[in-house]
């Protein structure tokens, strides 16, 4: 297994650049909706809650909590075979909206359903980066 | 609420049923597979190919126009075909659009079917068995999934057995009695891919895949093929099987996705059955014998709660009771499903719930005096459902 290889960087649709450009820059933002004010996820250019077509990216808290999550053991892909056991969580933000990410910073059998958590930012590679998340009580990165 | 038409309920019938080789079939397309299921089906029947006019199925994912490719292998032209799309939840629609095509006077005699090649394709290369993926990389998610090392739908089922866990206090040993269960009933089954017998010691001993689902959580990638006639009820006395009746059928789609809503422990289960416990004028109490879409242990478990044969939150209890056992409550995937048997998607699984109806099974593999079965159908990135009520004419 070749330890060269490398993870999948998102390849965005066209829908999510702005979302990929945020995080980029250590901002989680996503689609708002204009006429019903709700947030969305993944991202589309109009709203699944009222299907208006005017909307917004705007930050969120980037606070949430675990809603569920599974932890790989498996190696799918051999850029991963240095992780496992890692964890795969969907997270509940604030907001509203959930998430597919990371629970990093804390042992696999430390997360649980409900788990406080808040955002980091993975710089996966040059202008690439990822929302990953901790447990929010965790001290600043 | 919408009602389902009562019109539609026992003026079709399932008269012949068969499957290909099962498991490890290196060197034969999955279309060739489902052919020789389909050979096997009209052959069961007691019918010649030239009496089929409707063909309704569906991919490999990859295939286009699907049916196209079947009906010439067959040798024969259609009054009606399809090919349809909602992945594992798309076997018992093609037996639902084929009574409704034979109905609307569009057919008369429509075949059904799937075939898949899933073991060869994941043992094609050293790559293709680390990446276990049977759908082509056109299909798969570029964004919000795989840099974070999120590949495949074992995690994608296993996001829901935690959530159910944490809600319910559902534990491992609950899912291993419906591994367990299954594998005894491959046991009986000669043509069953797994052949050596599971311990609940066993289950928990094997390696962890995505926790919580370790290996006897997850359904066999299967070479195999399956596929049934469907006819009119007034056709069906003529031919050589005891037809076993269409008495109802439903669909639900939960298209707001797997991660929204409760969709994860309520899946669309729950109004697929809904409808067609009303088109069928039945209720989870009439059915003898059930065959459940058992892609991950965990499904079957929601499932059985969806379909009323027990509360929700109560499914972990009502499995380790050996309900789904042979002589139990609910003898349940009796062939042993896509754990043990092999996995196609459901097809087996509508091909096993006739073959119980027929009672032709020796006693050890038949559910004494099944009168009804129940079928479901799950798939579709783990959204879409059917539902299947057959019963004795």
């Amino acid at each position: 297994m070749s330890s060269a290889a490398q993870k999948p960087l998102p390849r965005p649709a066209p829908e999510s650049v702005p979302y990929w450009q945020a995080a980029r820059e250590h901002r989680l933002e996503l689609p708002r909706c204009n006429a019903c004010g709700k947030f969305w996820f993944p991202p589309s250019r109009s709203c699944p809650h009222c299907l208006a077509a005017d909307f917004a990216w705007t930050p969120v808290s980037g606070v949430g909590k675990v809603f569920s999550f599974v932890i790989f053991h498996r190696v799918y892909h051999p850029a991963f075979a240095q992780e496992v056991p890692y964890v795969v969580a969907l997270v509940e933000l604030a907001e509203g909206p959930r998430l597919l990410s990371n629970i990093v910073g804390v042992p696999p059998e430390a997360v649980a359903c409900e788990m406080p958590v808040k955002v980091v930012f993975d710089d996966v590679a040059e202008g690439a980066s990822v929302p990953k998340f901790v447990p929010l009580n965790a001290p600043a990165r | 609420m919408i009602e389902p038409s009562r019109e539609l309920r026992d003026v079709c019938a399932v008269v012949g049923a068969g499957h290909s080789r099962l498991g490890q079939v290196p060197g034969v397309s999955s279309l060739d597979l489902l052919v020789e299921a389909m050979r096997n089906a009209i052959a069961d029947a007691g019918l010649t190919v030239s009496d089929i006019d409707g063909i309704i199925c569906r991919g490999p994912d990859e295939s286009y126009s699907h049916h196209q490719l079947i009906g010439e292998r067959l040798g024969i032209n259609a009054r009606f075909s399809t090919s349809l799309d909602n992945g594992g939840a798309s076997q018992i629609l093609a037996v639902a659009l084929a009574t409704m095509a034979i109905k609307a006077g569009l057919a008369s005699t429509v075949i059904c079917g799937y075939g898949r090649d899933s073991w060869s394709r994941t043992h094609s290369s050293k790559e293709a068995n680390i990446r276990n993926e049977t759908r082509p990389d056109s299909q798969l998610a570029h964004e919000f999934g795989p840099e974070y090392g999120y590949f495949g739908a074992v995690a994608a089922h296993a996001l829901g057995a935690t959530r159910h866990m944490h809600l319910y206090g559902t534990t491992r040993d609950q899912f291993g009695a419906i591994a367990v269960a299954f594998r005894e009933h491959a046991l009986r089954n000669p043509d069953a891919q797994m052949k050596k017998p599971l311990t609940i010691e066993k289950y928990h001993a094997a390696p962890q895949v995505v926790s919580p689902f370790g290996l006897y959580d997850c359904s066999l990638r299967s070479d195999a093929a399956g596929a049934v006639i469907v006819t009119s009820r007034e056709r069906a006395h003529d031919l050589r099987q005891p037809p076993v009746l269409i008495k109802g059928f439903g669909s639900f789609n939960n298209l707001r996705g797997w991660f929204n809503d409760d969709n994860m422990v309520v899946t669309a289960a729950k109004n697929s059955g809904g409808t067609a416990y009303r088109m069928a004028g039945l209720g989870p109490d009439d059915v003898d014998t059930a065959q459940i879409y058992d892609c991950f242990t965990y499904m079957v478990l929601t499932q059985l709660e969806d379909y009323g044969f027990c509360k929700k939150g109560d499914g972990g209890p009502f499995v380790a009771s050996g309900a789904l056992r042979m002589g139990g409550l609910l003898p349940t995937n009796t062939a042993g499903g896509q754990l043990s048997e092999a996995h196609v998607e459901g097809m087996l699984q509508v091909v096993e719930g006739v073959r119980q109806l027929r009672h032709t099974y020796p006693a050890e593999r038949q559910v004494a005096d099944a009168e009804i079965a129940l079928v479901s159908g799950h798939g579709g990135n783990t959204v879409c459902h059917s539902t299947l009520i057959l019963g004795r004419a």
